[in-house]
């Protein structure tokens, strides 16, 4: 299978050692400083090398993403989410991510698609979370219906969204709670936005 | 001199003395204390009249001090409709009497006593009707009597918000059942919600003995301490299906009021009983309330009701309102037993009190105060709203629950009666089943859903009702005395209105409300509803179960529109570019949910340009799907009219798309980037639609295929380069492209590098007539490209243009727009492009339509030009044949065309008119008739394409 | 708000779906006539009691799926579902 344009995402550097000096732009062009205060705060990781993947069940490359739908893991630098039956999401490190998206056989039928630039990921994080996405979201977000490593989609502030569960350590060595919320780019600003306007309540 | 009817403190008060608090009432200075409710507080100060009635504008006072009083409507500073006897009284509050005029004291409006015998029930359906051109006149008449506070149009927005649950068990109202329902649930592992209506949780606790307030102040702890979620002065406002729940919270750190929707695995209504008022004449003057009222206003507030009083009472709430007005130092003039046959017949007073009572007896007493207790009313509501039909039990005079679903249990006194501890064991009962059910159902769902935790074991299983149930307590009926009075206070409805609108044939419960409009008032039948059904029994000698009752629907309480619209946000979409679009004088247009540039100043200028030299346009919103997979092709036979079978890689093709009725979809150009892969573009606006429609044929008609879709659309930043130097502008940025006329051409595309992104893709298409690119980038670096065609055009002539010239410049080609030049009904054949529509295909969407269609009649798209070349008619301004007022076609697109300098048009004709040559009659919006000329090409100019195949 | 059982995601509220009316088959459009394509466009058997329907997981799984509502009573069934999860599976 040729390696066509769309599995090469652009933040890597070039094969003849230039690096293309261009910053990528995240579409959150003005970002509210209460967005990083109080207990839950909202970050911007709309730069990272994001790569779908579509493949049927009885394919090689499903076999070798595994994961049940609705579920994802951190394998070494990559985060894999099995967002649809048949869709599996991987980011991370540029080169991991398209170290391992080379290394699958897309025979009968699988194929992928670089969404670095088509979809925006954020993250909200921070002990009350979960209540901050209440606000926004009609998920349930309790423990045993969105443990650690699950993932849905849903409308979040209108618009529709994945959201991926994916605690974080602290400094401390303690588990916070913590979603990645990716859609569509062209929303980014509103649903930062919306987001800062919904965690606000949690001071 | 103002008379204070404060009693001394006393342990039961809610009322804080040491917190003093300064209102205005009606003008006059007032002081009350924190936790009094607004009418509580007026009282205190010696006003007992509150308010005027909407119909007649009889003086009304304290009728049952609780949120359904419908005689204690005041304006409190821009807030109309505030209900006094649930309000807490809040510092510097300026309150003020609703729907009275001149004031409250003297309300001119009274005169409508007098004329009361032309003003009966449904007296709007017969009076103020003719003369017809007087209604204007009545119109006004009318308006001054409407009821209602003011509203003050500058009222700052407050913030309003909303939030989701998903809590095991919702239970709705906090009295002991209620409490003791939730702590037991909680105790359980249930996640429990516990709305309650009134400030403090306790419900008739509050207003009892003080061994009940000790109760209800351990329920409070227990509950706190087993973590059940307490919300006050909120109420569960709607029970929808499967148990979803409008709860509107009031009362919120920083919402005005907030909706929550819940789904809540079991509802619990632990809603209790509401005090039903009874209906004799004059029961409506000020000075006659219930056992409830009096209780609560000696009790939680330290008000005074009266001086010398007379009870009628049919039950423990009335007896016990005998003993607070003792203690009360109130005299009780008699207590009239309504457990016998004696009963109230009337009661007699001046326009601003009642001054005395006569019996049944014939015994006629002085008093200021008359108190009844004689039933009560259950709030079924929810029950109701959840499918559950409550039936009627004559012994116990009122509704009971019959067989709500599953989800939905009933608890405390709405179910039957008994003693604090029974309640409590009752309520305790109930929670322990709702949490085991919920527990069941969470387990289902659980196992159910993707995402979920994995579920240990079985599911549980579902616990059965075994619970005892309380009591019901005979309780004599009594609805009517002998005489007439009111039924509905709020809408001034009385027993007599409903025997006559019987009598007139509306005997049906339904047509009774709807044409004299009794329970449709503010307190919404809480009070009258079984009072009504009551009477219309009587009139149609029946029992009221036979009469049946309305329907309950929510909102159970008033919700403010605020809660119900929540933050304003409505999603707006914007291309990677737009920050330049701000920062350089673009108008705006919206597009759908995305933000465009129409025009950065003067859209003609950026047409001139544009033909002359180059210009760029930001097209990012054009729909974009990537396909991938072996039977792409076979895809694309199946949803374009045309043939797909054969397009080599780096090959472009124009298609259009038809839905199974014929009626043109979308169109676009779909390219060939490599073996398995495509590039389908759509229009803007089609393309959620489209890839719908996509996904919907792959999925439900040929699942065998494989072809991966994956939309684009914001993923690749699209920029259309246009013009003369649009060839010579590309080609100073591009690298691994060669631009060369012979090895680029028409309807080509190209992958490659610029301005050193890589995995651009080039286009050579042309929607604006001129030599043009359309550029894909990868939106993380569009601005890039953006700002670096600027730079490297200057001296190329280089200037943006928007969406209006674009426009412009399609129109000026002739290029149909699906949805503008094109309708619901415009099939394939209307666009003129026949020779895209190939039957000699397979199956293709809307083929067997656009078969039929060609052997038929219909609409065509042509090229229009007005005689007079200044004249630019309206679109959709219609087409006529000469002469007659036939309409045989409408302008779909029109302009000034800046590059001919004359008007140019689109327009769909009848294939009569489709000749060129054709002269055409064009009839303005403002009713002139112009002559305007079929033209031999779609495109008014270059119909050759000589500039676009360059 | 109905509670729909989508046969991948689980129940979702309905809002979540788009719903895509009663089931019918697409008829073999060489062969039919007129009439027949037309009934397929524009008729339904609308029936009282149970209908089987269309239904998209719009903004869950994005798979179209099929399930039974009786249109009196309310009531949702779909077939058994395979691949549910248990603990230890």
């Amino acid at each position: 299978m040729l390696v066509s344009w769309n599995t090469m995402p652009t933040s890597i550097p070039k094969e003849n050692g230039s690096v293309a000096d261009i910053q990528f732009e995240s579409p959150v062009i003005i970002v509210d400083p209460a967005a990083a205060c109080g207990s839950v705060t909202l970050t911007d990781e709309s730069s990272m090398t994001k790569a779908s993947v579509r493949a049927a069940d009885d394919t090689a490359a499903a076999s070798a993403l595994g994961l049940a739908f609705g579920s994802a893991e951190h394998r070494g630098d990559v985060f894999v989410a099995r967002i649809r039956p048949d869709e599996w999401m991987v980011f991370g490190a540029a080169d991991m991510v398209v170290a391992m998206i080379a290394e699958l056989d897309l025979g009968g039928y699988a194929s992928t698609v670089d969404i670095t630039h088509s979809r925006l990921m954020f993250r909200v994080t921070g002990g009350e979370a979960a209540k901050a996405m209440e606000k926004v979201c009609s998920l349930d977000f309790s423990d045993h219906m969105a443990p650690n490593g699950s993932c849905a989609g849903a409308s979040v502030a209108k618009v529709g969204c994945d959201v991926i569960r994916d605690d974080i350590v602290g400094a401390d060595g303690a588990t916070i709670r913590s979603y990645r919320i990716l859609c569509d780019r062209s929303f980014g600003q509103y649903l930062f936005d919306a987001l800062v306007d919904a965690k606000a309540e949690f001071g | 001199m103002i008379m204070s009817n404060r009693l001394p403190e006393s342990s039961s008060e809610v009322v804080d003395r040491s917190k003093p608090i300064r209102f205005d009432w009606n003008g006059k200075k007032m002081k009350g204390f924190e936790g009094d409710t607004i009418a509580s507080a007026i009282l205190a100060n010696g006003d007992h009249i509150l308010s005027r009635s909407l119909k007649y504008h009889r003086p009304r006072g304290v009728l049952t001090h609780d949120f359904w009083d419908p005689n204690l409507m005041v304006q409190v500073g821009d807030e109309p409709n505030v209900r006094a006897g649930h309000r807490r009284l809040e510092a510097g509050m300026k309150i003020s009497a609703q729907n009275v005029w001149p004031s409250l004291k003297f309300d001119a409006k009274a005169a409508n006593g007098i004329a009361g015998r032309f003003l009966t029930a449904g007296f709007y359906y017969k009076t103020f009707m003719k003369p017809a051109r007087l209604w204007p006149v009545y119109e006004k008449v009318l308006a001054r009597f409407a009821p209602g506070g003011e509203v003050d149009l500058n009222t700052p927005h407050g913030y309003h918000d909303k939030r989701y649950a998903h809590p095991d068990v919702v239970v709705a109202g906090a009295g002991p059942a209620g409490l003791a329902a939730a702590i037991a649930a909680a105790q359980c592992g249930a996640s429990v919600l516990l709305v309650e209506h009134e400030y403090e949780v306790g419900g008739h606790l509050l207003w009892g003995t003080d061994d009940d307030r000790a109760a209800a102040a351990t329920l409070l702890a227990q509950a706190a301490a087993a973590g059940v979620e307490i919300l006050t002065n909120s109420t569960v406002t709607g029970r929808y299906e499967d148990n979803w729940l409008g709860i509107a919270q009031r009362s919120h750190p920083i919402a005005v009021e907030r909706l929550i929707k819940a789904r809540a695995k079991v509802l619990v209504v632990a809603a209790g009983l509401i005090e039903r008022p009874y209906v004799f004449q004059g029961n409506d003057l000020p000075g006659v309330m219930t056992s409830g009222a009096v209780s609560r206003l000696i009790n939680m507030y330290g008000v005074k009701p009266g001086k010398c009083a007379v009870v009628l009472a049919a039950n423990e709430s009335g007896d016990q309102a005998v003993e607070d007005l003792k203690r009360a130092d109130v005299e009780v003039a008699r207590v009239v037993d309504a457990r016998g046959s004696t009963t109230v017949n009337c009661a007699k007073g001046s326009r601003t009190r009642i001054k005395s009572v006569e019996v049944s007896d014939g015994s006629s007493i002085d008093c200021d105060l008359l108190v009844t207790a004689v039933g009560w009313t259950a709030p079924t509501s929810l029950l109701n709203m959840s499918g559950d039909r409550p039936v009627y039990d004559a012994a116990a005079a009122r509704f009971f629950p019959n067989s709500p679903p599953d989800n939905v249990l009933a608890t405390g006194g709405i179910t039957g009666d008994g003693s604090r501890d029974e309640l409590i064991a009752h309520g305790r009962a109930t929670g322990e089943l709702a949490a085991g059910r919920a527990n069941a159902a969470r387990h289902r769902i659980q196992a159910a859903t993707a995402s979920a935790a994995a579920v240990a074991g079985d599911e549980p299983e579902y616990p059965s009702d075994n619970r005892a149930p309380l009591t019901r307590a005979d309780h004599p009926e009594l609805h009517r005395s002998s005489t007439h009075g009111l039924v509905d206070y709020s809408e001034d409805i009385s027993s007599k209105d409903l025997f006559g609108a019987a009598a007139e044939g509306f005997d049906s419960v339904e047509l009774l409300k709807r044409f004299t409009t009794a329970t449709m008032g503010p307190s919404q039948g809480k009070l009258e509803t079984v009072n009504t059904v009551a009477i219309l029994a009587e009139a149609r000698a029946e029992t009221i179960e036979q009469v049946g009752t309305t329907v309950w629907r929510p909102p159970y309480a008033p919700i403010s529109l605020g809660a119900l619209g929540g933050r304003v946000f409505e999603p707006v979409r914007v291309s990677s570019i737009h920050p330049w679009h701000e920062a350089n004088g673009y108008t705006p247009i919206l597009a759908g949910q995305w933000v465009r540039p129409e025009h950065y100043g003067d859209p003609h200028a950026e047409v001139r340009n544009t033909r002359t030299n180059v210009g760029i346009t930001d097209v990012t919103p054009l729909g974009k799907l990537d396909l991938q997979g072996p039977d792409v092709p076979k895809l694309l036979s199946q949803l374009y009219t045309n043939k797909w079978m054969k397009l080599p890689v780096g090959g472009v093709r124009y298609g259009i798309m038809c839905a199974e009725d014929g009626v043109v979809l979308d169109d676009g150009v779909t390219a060939r980037l490599g073996e398995d892969h495509y590039l389908m573009t759509t229009t803007s606006s089609g393309a959620g639609g489209v890839w719908n429609w996509v996904e919907n044929w792959l999925q439900t008609e040929h699942p065998e295929w494989q072809v991966h879709v994956t939309p684009l659309t914001t993923g690749l930043t699209s920029i259309n380069i246009a013009g003369p130097n649009s060839r010579k502008l590309l080609s100073r940025l591009v690298d691994c492209i060669d631009l060369g006329p012979g090895a680029f051409e028409y309807m080509q595309v190209r992958t490659g590098t610029i301005a050193e992104v890589d995995n651009c893709i080039v286009w050579r298409i042309g929607f604006t007539g001129e030599l043009s690119y359309e550029i894909h980038v990868p939106s993380g670096h569009g601005l890039h490209v953006w700002n670096a065609l600027l730079e490297q055009g200057e001296d190329l002539g280089v200037a943006p243009f928007g969406l209006e010239a674009q426009r412009i410049m399609r129109l000026e080609k002739g290029h149909f727009i699906v949805g503008q030049d094109t309708d619901g009904l415009s099939k394939a054949p209307t666009t003129g492009m026949i020779s895209l529509l190939k039957l000699d295909k397979d199956d293709w969407a809307g083929k067997t339509e656009v078969a039929w269609a060609l052997e038929d009649d219909y609409p065509v798209i042509v090229a229009v030009q007005p005689t007079d070349p200044k004249i630019v008619p309206e679109e959709a301004c219609q087409i006529l044949r000469d002469g007659t007022r036939e309409i045989v076609g409408r302008i779909t697109s029109s302009r000034h065309s800046p590059t001919l300098e004359r008007s140019v048009c689109l327009a769909q004709v009848s294939r009569e008119f489709a000749v060129a040559g054709t002269t055409l009659t064009v009839l303005l919006a403002n009713g002139e008739r112009i002559n305007a000329r079929v033209m031999e090409h779609h495109a008014h100019f270059d119909p050759e394409g000589e500039r676009l195949r360059g | 708000m109905l509670l729909v059982p989508c046969p991948n995601c689980g129940p979702r509220n309905a809002t979540d779906m788009n719903y895509r009316g009663e089931a019918h088959s697409r008829p073999d459009p060489d062969a039919a006539t007129k009439e027949e394509w037309r009934t397929y466009l524009y008729l339904r058997d609308n029936p009282s009691g149970w209908l089987r329907e269309n239904w998209y997981c719009s903004s869950g799984c994005r798979r179209h799926f099929q399930l039974e509502r009786h249109t009196l009573t309310g009531e949702l069934r779909n077939p058994p579902l395979p691949g549910r999860k248990t603990a230890g599976a």
